[in-house]
């Protein structure tokens, strides 16, 4: 069992075959070492068979952001316990997890959205975060608005029923 | 009474950069916002802070009514309009001034004037300024075709009354005309509630060139050189650099030239800008006066050595201009580009998200005027620039070389945003030889766009987005061997 990774809408999974004598992975269909270091101003060194990549990233949810040298990425990381949930029981709602303030919109009904579509940013106990669509889908409906507030649990946007699909 | 505290009545970037001078001249200045921007930057930095309560973020920054109030309760005796919202609007520069406060800006009536296209066109035709054959809509559309068609192909068609793209469009032939008016005449409407158009000779691989002016309302006037502004993208300037390249000196003189002799003969106030097309045949046309700071203000800054934002402060207070002509020199080249949270890949759409790490280059010759900060939502209220780069070095080169480093060091996660296709601009065979016109963008966009990644940076990538995650960590780190082997599990 590897961990699910997409990039540019390419998934690719990552498997560990051996922590000793050092991190070796199969990324894809290829195997590689892996040592991880922490590099000046906050940065990372990742390197892959003594080849040293110099790079910044963050994680934001399910999503992870990546400067290496002149390009940026998102990469999405499925948690593999998280993705069988959603498969299982895929609800359309949007809830809010904490009571809060609506901060922006950034969705409207009608909108095409791809998982991990920011669709409201919420500020909650004093700290902003970004609801992002919980899978591909139509926005249905946008059920609050900017400075609204909101109670723990309240729906907040909500996509629309898909038609089952056979396409992947 | 000389100016003591400036109420800046913008957001963002421009009134962190306002802000700044005002600093430096050991003036006060009073920040708005609206709840959306609370945390952002320009609020914090300022002596005081006023909210402006509206539903709508943007219409927060345009209501005089509480600005004006805001001045008043934080003794500001001046405003500064910076770009947008505001600082075209001549009622507004009216109203300041009847409120007994200083406009940091031109006259209302000279506002007024370069506002309106068509009254700035006629007043560019009477003082000798060349423009481009043209025709504006005085009676019913039908009657605008006719007119508009015996200009010959392509076309221009804008609104009169408006800017930034709205309600433009390019016509190619005539069987395109009629439709193309009937889009220009509602949008233009819609925007401006003006819904006059007007149609001008579209010149093919036209450049933007923009003359820097600087005017103390008497006639005594200067310009700062001029500025290239023709990598754009939906009619939006994105990099900005001067001198222009490839501009042979005696063209560049009479067009600075044809920008003094129309701000001096508007006896323009303060800092301003006559945008210029030029075609590739060596004619060059007016196209409107922008009677604001402008976005790209630091390439002349760099250049000039002057401050524009204090000089505007000092016409501000009345001074007489303190320089002539050839007091003002150009040193070395410079370039901004424009940090914008879009998708260059998906039409230049804008973006939104939030900012979760920042890292601003810090070099010699590198400037970054920002509004943003580290945990900054970023929303879809305003317009998408978050940002401006600029890099000054001895000549084009050494400027260009300059950005792509700063490009290279500065770390903007969280939101996508033009970096690395700016980057690639940069990088570009045709940019690098100066060959720029309006269409730069998609002439180039098969050439524009990101290269594969190799196999191993790939895998880099991936696996330092993997290393990111606790769940990756945990298998990859601190569990024993044997359960490591089992596999995947958690408590």
């Amino acid at each position: 069992m590897g961990t699910q990774l997409v990039l540019d809408g390419t998934p690719t999974t990552i498997t560990i075959l051996a922590r000793r004598p050092a991190l070796t992975c199969r990324v894809g269909d290829q195997t590689c070492t892996v040592t991880e270091t922490a590099g000046a101003d906050d940065s990372t060194v990742v390197t892959i068979d003594g080849e040293a990549f110099h790079l910044w990233r963050v994680q934001e949810g399910d999503r992870v952001h990546v400067k290496l040298g002149t390009r940026t990425f998102s990469i999405t990381v499925d948690d593999p316990i998280n993705a069988a949930a959603q498969l299982g029981g895929a609800a359309n709602g949007v809830k809010a997890d904490m009571p809060g303030v609506v901060v922006s919109v950034h969705c409207a009904a009608g909108d095409l959205v791809r998982a991990g579509h920011p669709l409201l940013t919420i500020e909650s106990m004093k700290m902003q975060m970004t609801l992002t669509a919980p899978r591909d889908g139509t926005i249905a409906t946008v059920d609050v608005k900017v400075n609204e507030t909101f109670q723990k649990g309240a729906v907040l946007v909500v996509l629309a029923t898909e038609p089952e699909s056979t396409s992947s | 009474m000389p100016i003591t505290t400036i109420l800046i009545a913008n957001r963002g970037e421009i009134a962190c950069r306002i802000q700044r001078t005002a600093r430096a001249l050991g003036l006060r200045t009073t920040a708005v916002y609206h709840f959306v921007d609370r945390a952002a930057p320009h609020v914090a930095a300022a002596d005081a802070q006023v909210e402006l309560l509206a539903d709508a973020p943007t219409a927060a920054y345009l209501d005089v009514d509480q600005l004006l109030a805001a001045a008043r309760a934080t003794g500001a005796d001046a405003v500064h309009p910076g770009y947008g919202f505001l600082a075209e609007n001549a009622r507004f520069a009216a109203a300041v001034e009847g409120a007994g406060l200083t406009f940091i800006g031109p006259q209302p009536q000279v506002i007024d004037l370069m506002g309106d296209k068509i009254r700035a066109r006629e007043f560019a035709v009477q003082h000798g300024v060349p423009v481009a054959p043209s025709c504006t809509q005085t009676g019913t559309l039908d009657e605008f075709v006719v007119a508009a068609s015996a200009l010959g192909f392509p076309l221009l068609i804008k609104a009169a009354a408006g800017g930034g793209g709205k309600g433009m469009s390019i016509v190619g032939a005539a069987s395109e005309l009629r439709g193309c008016a009937e889009q220009s005449a509602a949008a233009a409407i819609r925007y401006f509630a003006d819904g006059r158009i007007y149609a001008e000779r579209y010149v093919e691989r036209p450049r933007h060139i923009e003359v820097q002016v600087l005017g103390d309302g008497t006639g005594q006037l200067v310009h700062l050189f001029e500025r290239e502004c023709s990598v754009q993208r939906r009619f939006q300037k994105i990099i900005e650099e001067t001198p222009a390249p490839n501009l042979p000196p005696a063209l560049r003189d009479r067009i600075c030239q044809a920008a003094v002799n129309l701000a001096r003969a508007a006896k323009y106030r303060n800092a301003g800008t006559v945008e210029f097309i030029l075609a590739p045949d060596g004619e060059f046309y007016f196209l409107e006066m922008n009677t604001r700071l402008q976005v790209e203000h630091p390439v002349t800054e760099a250049v000039t050595g002057i401050d524009l934002v204090a000089a505007q402060i000092r016409i501000a207070n009345g001074e007489t201009l303190w320089l002539t002509q050839d007091q003002v020199q150009q040193r070395g080249h410079a370039i901004e580009c424009r940090i914008c949270a879009e998708q260059p890949e998906h039409d230049f759409r804008p973006a939104t998200g939030n900012i979760k790490r920042l890292r601003i280059p810090h070099a010699d010759g590198v400037r970054f005027d920002g509004g943003i900060t580290e945990g900054l939502a970023i929303g879809a209220a305003f317009d998408s620039m978050l940002a401006k780069l600029v890099c000054h070095g001895v000549d084009r080169g050494a400027a260009i070389a300059r950005m792509r480093q700063a490009l290279h060091d500065l770390v903007l996660l969280g939101v996508d945003t033009n970096v690395d296709y700016l980057t690639r601009i940069f990088e570009h065979p045709a940019f690098i030889a100066g060959h720029l016109h309006t269409g730069f963008v998609v002439e180039h966009a098969p050439s524009l766009g990101a290269a594969p990644v190799a196999t191993r940076a790939r895998a880099a990538v991936l696996l330092a987005a993997a290393l990111a995650t606790d769940e990756f960590r945990r298998m990859a780190f601190d569990i024993p061997e044997p359960h490591a082997s089992i596999g995947h599990w958690r408590n």
